[in-house]
């Protein structure tokens, strides 16, 4: 009876001790802080992708969703006293293009689908008189020659650069007469920058056209590293957080159309025939989209895409050429005829997509170099725009791809992301800060972020319709100098 | 449309499907309250009509024809910290539900060695429901499972201390399953909810035996081969965007369900004091992934699941004094699911249970068994969740079941 009376103990006192682990007990609750980091100004330098520009156009309704608001509003919740982050805010629709009418696409019609601008007229600037320089200094179609440059803002409003963003963003010589000097009259204790994006896209959007080439290495990494060093020298205890620029291949812009044309080539049994670098008249590019680097078609040919096989001259008209370029015959079917053939600026062959892997290679070598030398952080957006071309991209069960519009990651320009895609980017950034700088922001919810405006567009295989009017926004941001 | 998360949700839905012998899931034990008393340590034993599930040799050593029946309510507390992507902090808590399966057996002997039997039961009457709106909606937001098994059973006493036995389990079941779709592309006025309801069917079978060499020794083995269920049903979307072509319809899948078997040893050290050590396997490494197939798009989606071979550990004993029986005893249930496969539709951990109970013989035929478990699961931190989940963060679970059975001899 005792040996009885034993276990019973024992097993009730083991009952009772199981039973005390009955309450729920999580784990400790996380709260977002800067760890030892102080931020009571940040600051980001770059082009549109930083400026928040979507869709071919500046407007406030994704401006709110650029990637550097979304990251001050984490630095906030983790105890940073920024203040307001202010942006160069243009209200909804946006930025006019050259026409005068507001250059944002949107969906325009659910059959097709087609996109475009709607030729609405254009918002205006909400906040030009504050009286300080914005905290967003990122200009749409900046290259990295502009951030020391002091030239005055009017000068690139017009031809060549064609661009009035300039003189928006940075309004006046009194507030700094550089972005340079404007982001360090704010003392910012953290700094983000990304440029060098540019330097590569208005070569490679253009098709290889206008500029013929992409800025020079050696150029390129002069100025880098000139940047970087005038950042440091200025601000010598701020967190500087810089990105590397993604291989042109993994953009919406370059993959949209090539496999609509493919089809449309093997379907006919005739190869296709464009023009290589260079070429203005009779082609010599001839594929059948089997060989191991096939041309790309550029997002600017989806007007002409319907055409293929046609005696047309469209594009000739389009552009306004004054007669036709000796040796095209525009009787013949269009792409697939060496006299009519699928124009140079419309596509970027195998050797122009050499030029521009070997060139963005060139500027990530120089900017992992600048960076170093000056204790900035790299975020390595090369190797995460390759893997989500790659796997596709997911969050809590929401899967995102590269692919145009249906990918969610790009707007409707195929360059820029989306609202979405901004998210990911700021996530991106919010990571390696996390683990470089020592603090332990939280990531933005991708979820809670606005999708692409539609109305419930059909996300089918068609060919997406853009009137090439829509590109010269495109083309004067990017365009040659 | 990511079809793969659907598949997530049926797959793990169907887990349940079968075999409530199946360790991770929301297995529990609740065949009989006298054995979950135990920590359903029962196989070397298997002494009432629960045997149609412990052991069916065991209805060969049983001389009376008997009725055993009750019911069990199961009340599971599941939190979720996170998701680590977004919020580590934040907690919510699933909603509260309470289920309750039922167990009816029917042994008559038919000769001196011959005895055969009947059980029909629900093992599984379990679900698991999130708030609307929550994190991990993309995921799952309610999985809702209704199993039934009938099985046949005929045990023969091959001498005085060997019995073996075999039954047959026709199993049935209805899973449905809803969560909200992601369309990561354009702004919808409500993201659509999908809704998938399926009826599954499948055959298996059972073997055991039990050896008693000596009075206060006995030894049990038992065998569930692996069970292919068919399932088939219908999937549904609300709203139904034209525009996004979804597949609305007839949506099927194959179920193929581990092999599980039992071993247990069952003594009585002493008079009217039997305990009992059983070592369960359950070979779940043959689930690494589920096909679901649509019928409006002829399309397939596959999702994987990777699960690894697991056992439970199970002791319990029994204390008789004059008309009353004290249990008590002790599961420990090591998961099958990898850490990078933990996901909100089946929060899996090795877990710990308890059990107590009491039984009381009314008269010389009719007694009364109530059981009382308490099951812990471990915290289980999800970490590099593969990538159709993405959704890393804790779970906290665990769960008060309670049972009541009545048992008629005659």
């Amino acid at each position: 009876m005792n040996a009885w009376k034993t276990t019973a103990v024992a097993v009730v006192a083991f009952v009772l001790v199981f039973f005390g682990g009955c309450t729920d007990n999580g784990p400790g609750v996380f709260a977002p802080s800067l760890g030892s980091k102080t931020v009571t100004k940040y600051v980001a330098i770059g082009n549109s992708l930083t400026a928040g520009y979507q869709s071919n156009g500046l407007y406030q309704s994704a401006q709110i969703y650029s990637y550097p608001n979304l990251i001050a509003g984490q630095l906030k919740l983790a105890g940073a006293t920024l203040g307001t982050f202010e942006q160069p805010l243009y209200s909804d629709p946006g930025t006019p293009g050259a026409d005068g009418k507001a250059s944002r696409y949107e969906i325009i019609s659910l059959v097709g689908p087609v996109i475009g601008p709607r030729g609405l007229a254009p918002g205006s600037p909400l906040n030009l008189s504050l009286a300080r320089p914005y905290d967003n200094l990122g200009i749409p179609g900046a290259v990295i020659f502009d951030f020391l440059d002091s030239a005055s803002f009017a000068s690139k409003a017009v031809p060549p650069r064609s661009n009035p963003l300039f003189a928006l963003i940075l309004r006046s010589a009194a507030l700094g007469n550089s972005v340079f000097a404007q982001a360090k009259a704010l003392h910012p204790d953290l700094v983000t920058f990304w440029l060098g994006n540019n330097d590569v896209l208005g070569y490679a959007t253009s098709g290889g056209v206008s500029p013929a080439a992409p800025t020079s290495l050696a150029a390129f990494t002069y100025l880098y590293s000139q940047a970087v060093d005038s950042l440091r020298a200025a601000l010598p205890n701020a967190s500087i957080v810089v990105a590397n620029i993604p291989d042109v291949t993994t953009i919406a812009f370059f993959t949209t159309l090539g496999p609509h044309i493919a089809a449309a080539v093997a379907a006919s049994g005739a190869p296709f025939r464009y023009q290589k670098h260079g070429e203005t008249g009779v082609a010599s590019g001839n594929t059948t989209f089997t060989e191991a680097t096939p041309p790309l078609i550029c997002l600017t040919g989806s007007a002409y895409a319907p055409l293929l096989g046609q005696p047309t001259g469209k594009w000739y008209r389009d552009k306004g050429y004054p007669s036709l370029p000796a040796g095209i015959d525009t009787t013949k079917p269009f792409g697939f005829h060496p006299q009519n053939p699928w124009p140079d600026a419309l596509v970027l062959d195998a050797d122009e997509q050499a030029v521009a892997a070997t060139a963005v290679a060139g500027f990530n070598s120089a900017i992992a170099t600048a960076a170093q030398a000056k204790n900035a952080v790299v975020v390595d957006i090369n190797a995460f725009f390759a893997g989500v071309k790659a796997n596709g991209y997911f969050w809590a069960g929401e899967e995102f791809t590269s692919e145009y519009v249906k990918g969610g990651l790009f707007s409707l320009d195929g360059v820029h992301p989306s609202s979405r895609g901004s998210g990911v980017l700021a996530n991106q950034f919010i990571k390696k800060m996390n683990e470089r700088l020592g603090t332990k922001l939280s990531y933005v919810d991708i979820s809670a972020l606005p999708g692409i405006p539609a109305g419930l567009s059909k996300e089918g295989n068609a060919i997406p319709i853009i009137p090439p009017e829509a590109f010269q926004e495109l083309e004067l941001l990017w365009g040659s100098r | 449309m990511t079809r793969v998360q659907l598949f997530a949700g049926v797959l793990t839905a169907t887990l349940f499907l079968a075999n409530h012998t199946l360790a991770g899931g929301f297995q529990l034990n609740e065949h009989g309250a006298r054995a979950m008393a135990q920590g359903g340590a029962f196989a070397a034993r298997a002494s009432d009509g629960s045997a149609i599930y412990f052991n069916p040799a065991g209805l060969g050593f049983q001389s009376d024809a008997s009725v055993y029946a009750g019911i069990t309510t199961i009340s599971p507390t599941i939190s979720f910290y996170g998701p680590v992507e977004s919020d580590p902090g934040v907690k919510t808590s699933m909603v509260s539900q309470t289920f309750t399966p039922f167990n009816v057996y029917l042994v008559a002997p038919v000769t001196d060695r011959l005895v055969v039997g009947i059980g029909a039961y629900n093992p599984f009457g379990l679900g698991t429901e999130w708030p609307d709106g929550w994190a991990g909606r993309f995921l799952t937001t309610k999985v809702d499972l209704k199993t039934y098994f009938v099985t046949p059973t005929a045990s023969y006493r091959l001498t005085d201390q060997l019995s073996i036995g075999a039954g047959l389990n026709y199993v049935m079941g209805s899973v449905m399953l809803g969560q909200d779709l992601a369309v990561s592309s354009v702004d919808l006025p409500t993201s659509p909810h999908v809704s998938v309801s399926m009826h599954a069917t499948g055959v298996g079978y059972n073997v055991g035996l039990l050896y008693k060499p000596l009075d206060v020794l006995s030894v049990g083995a038992s065998y569930r081969g692996s069970v292919k269920l068919d399932a088939k049903g219908n999937v549904s979307f609300n709203p139904d965007y034209a525009a996004l072509a979804l597949p609305t319809g007839g949506v099927n899948t194959t179920i193929k369900l581990p092999a599980t078997g039992f071993v247990g040893v069952a003594w009585t050290p002493m008079k009217d004091l039997q305990v009992e050590a059983d070592y369960q396997f359950i070979g779940w490494s043959s689930y690494d992934q589920l096909t679901l197939h649509f019928a409006a798009d002829n399309s397939e989606t596959v999702a994987p699941k990777n699960y690894q071979d697991t056992y439970m550990l199970r002791v319990g004993g029994e204390y008789t004094m004059d008309a009353f029986h004290f249990r008590a005893g002790y599961v420990y249930d090591h998961s099958p699911v990898k850490t990078e496969y933990v996901d909100p539709l089946l929060p899996d951990a090795n877990r710990n249970g308890v059990s107590l109970g009491l039984g009381y013989d009314i008269t010389s035929h009719l007694s009364v068994d109530a059981a009382y478990f308490y099951l812990k699961f471990d915290q289980r931190v999800a970490v590099n969740t593969i990538p159709q989940t993405s959704f890393d963060g804790t779970y906290t679970s665990h769960a008060h079941l309670a049972s009541v059975d009545f048992g008629y001899r005659f």
